[in-house]
Formats: structure tokens, sequence, C-alpha cells
């Protein structure tokens, strides 16, 4: 089926316009109920209020994670509705190897990933980014015995990373959020962001001596007050 | 500890150092405490960031986030449609093209040769066959 044939059939709004109150009831009640897997079927075939359903499920994970990567609201925003557009056209393409969550935070990471190649383009690399180039300050760093989460609550330790995450830099947060939360291998993130798999493993290294560098500071913190 | 030995350290915490290699940093492991407390910190950073992953919640409602959405589809999918009708009307002017330009040349040639008087000197012949049906027209 061409592209042109597939947004035949898969007209916007859609379908239930003509269909009694009641039945729109129990249809709602349906895709409240329903997995995921069933509403993807049911969106395969072009209808949106099953789909709606599965935005409203998964908006927010989708989110935070372009947030995530982003670290800017507006385009976190922006780049997560992006992905649900593109999840919707490409729906015909999932099949269900993983799970639907899993695949629209694919779609969305790529999303971030070409925004911040876009970026990068206009913008030239930081003197931070070079001093890891040259060798960290963090590479050089003696190594603490101390545990740098410990003694931190659950919320608290949540909310800690997410500052240290944005301390970070943003290729440096890039391959974290790849190796941590996609899950990808150091060759997948290489090929992913275009980079050698020697520069993964520096730029992970940096990045978890940071974050342990700084969650040890925010308990130094907290034991001194 | 050279940034090398770090980085093998590292990819034997996460499972993907090189077989080869696994035995040589096993060692470093056993016999060097700091080579094993970088270990314990690189696993610990992991193991905390995993499990906590920063959650946030859409900062708009969520109507207002879907009707952006859908008006987003709308508008690629009125595109999509504009750039397969404009597709199928340029693959006919591309059929159409040379079949009329064949055309413009006969006719050019035609009334030149006209022009020329060649017309007073055309000859016709018919042919005509009623048990056939059919009838050729031969103009030289």
């Amino acid at each position: 089926m061409s592209a042109h044939e597939h947004a035949e059939t898969r007209k916007f709004p859609l379908n239930n316009a003509n269909s009694s109150p009641s039945i729109l009831e129990s249809l709602k009640q349906d895709y409240l109920s329903a997995p995921d897997e069933a509403l993807v079927k049911w969106s395969q075939s072009g209808n949106t209020e099953a789909f709606e359903q599965l935005v409203f499920r998964h908006r927010d994970k989708i989110y935070a994670r372009a947030l995530l990567m982003m670290r800017n609201e507006e385009e976190a925003l922006d780049l997560s509705q992006e992905a649900w557009v593109k999840s919707w056209r490409r729906l015909h393409q999932f099949q269900g190897d993983s799970s639907f969550a899993t695949w629209m935070t694919r779609i969305v990471i790529n999303l971030c990933l070409d925004q911040i190649r876009r970026q990068k383009k206009v913008r030239t690399e930081s003197i931070e980014q070079l001093d890891e180039e040259l060798g960290g300050v963090e590479r050089q760093m003696a190594v603490d015995h101390t545990n740098p989460t410990e003694g931190l609550e659950k919320d608290e330790l949540r909310k800690r990373i997410d500052d240290a995450m944005g301390k970070l830099t943003e290729s440096h947060r890039m391959v974290l959020v790849l190796h941590e939360f996609q899950g990808l291998e150091y060759k997948e993130i290489a090929k992913k962001v275009g980079i050698s798999i020697g520069t993964v493993m520096s730029r992970l290294f940096y990045a978890r001596r940071r974050m342990a560098s700084l969650l040890r500071g925010l308990q130094r913190e907290r034991t001194e007050d | 500890m050279k940034l090398e030995q770090a980085l093998e350290i590292q990819a034997h915490a996460d499972g993907q150092l090189a077989l080869g290699r696994r035995a040589e940093v096993d060692r470093w492991l056993r016999e060097n405490p700091v080579a094993a407390s970088l270990r314990t910190e690189l696993v610990t950073v992991r193991q905390a960031v995993r499990e906590h992953e920063p959650d946030a919640i859409v900062p708009v409602t969520r109507e207002f986030y879907w009707s952006q959405i859908q008006r987003r589809i709308a508008v690629e999918e009125a595109a999509l449609n504009r750039a397969a009708k404009t597709g199928s009307i340029s693959s006919w002017v591309r059929w159409l093209a040379p079949a009329l330009g064949v055309a413009a040349l006969a006719l050019i040639l035609t009334l030149k040769s006209g022009a020329a008087g060649g017309l007073a000197d055309a000859t016709v012949m018919t042919f005509r066959s009623d048990n056939d049906g059919l009838t050729i027209h031969w103009i030289n």
C-alpha cells in the first residue's frame, strides 16, 4: 500500500460520528480498559480514538524522555507531539516486537537526536567539551570509597539525578540517556550518534564520574545543613 | 590508573568487555583496590540512574496536547494528499509530453511541406474491403 493510499484509509478526524451516544459511551469504556496491544491494532486500522487513548496513556513518559534529552520544556513539548504525529504515520510498521511505549521512546529519542544535530551545526563546541577531549577533571578525579547515593530518599534521589543530569554537557547526557534508559550497547550508541565506540565509552565514563561527584556534593551539602 | 584501564573497567561493569580482556581486568580488580572502587562507583551510579529516571508531566492540558497533535496530523495528511494528486498529474504529463511533442513536430512538418507546395503533389490511394469492413487511406 502506497503512502497516499495509506493516508486515504486513515482520515482524520474519525469516524464514529454517526454512532449512537450509548455505543460511543461503551466504546470509550473499551478504550479505557483495553491493553495497549488492542489500542494499537484499532489505531492501525484508522481509529483515532484508540490512538488518542494511547497518547493519554503514554504522553508523560514520552515528554519526560524528550525533556531529559533537551532540558527545555518548549522543545520537549514540541518534539513529544511530533513523535506522536510520526508514530501515527508509521503505525503500520509497528510489529509488536517491543512494547508500544518502547517503540514510542525510540521515535522521540531519534527526533531529539536530529534536533540536537541541527542545533550543533550552528553552535561551536563549548570549553567544557574541549576540556573533555583533553582529559576532563572527572577522569583524573580520585576514586571516592563512599556510596554517592547513600542516605538519599527515593524521591530526593530522583530529583538530585535530574539536577545532576542538567549539569552534564549535552553530548554526555545524550550518551548516558541512550545507555541507561534506552538500553543501547556502546556500538549501537556509536552508530546512532555518529561517533566512535571509544568516544562513547569515554563520554559515558565522564558522565558517570561527574554524576557521582555531583551526588556526593549534594550529600555533603546535606550533612553540613 | 590510565584512562584506557578505567574504560575497560567500565566495559567490564557494563558486560561489554571483549572476552579476551576479561581475565586481565578481573586480575586488576582483585589486586587493585582503586580499580575495584572505581567499578563499584560506576555500577552504583548506573543503578541509581536507571532506577530513578527523572519523570515529568506534560505542562498543558491533555485536551490541548491532543488537539495540537490532531491538527498536525490533519495538516500533514492534507499535504500528503496534495502531493499525491500533484504526483498523479505529473505522471500523466510525463506520458503525454513525448506524444504531444511528436504530434506538434508532425504538424509543423506537414504545414511546412504544405506551404512549400508539397501537398499539391500529394497522391492519395484508398483501398476498401467490404468483406473485412476495412478502409485504408495511403497518402504519399
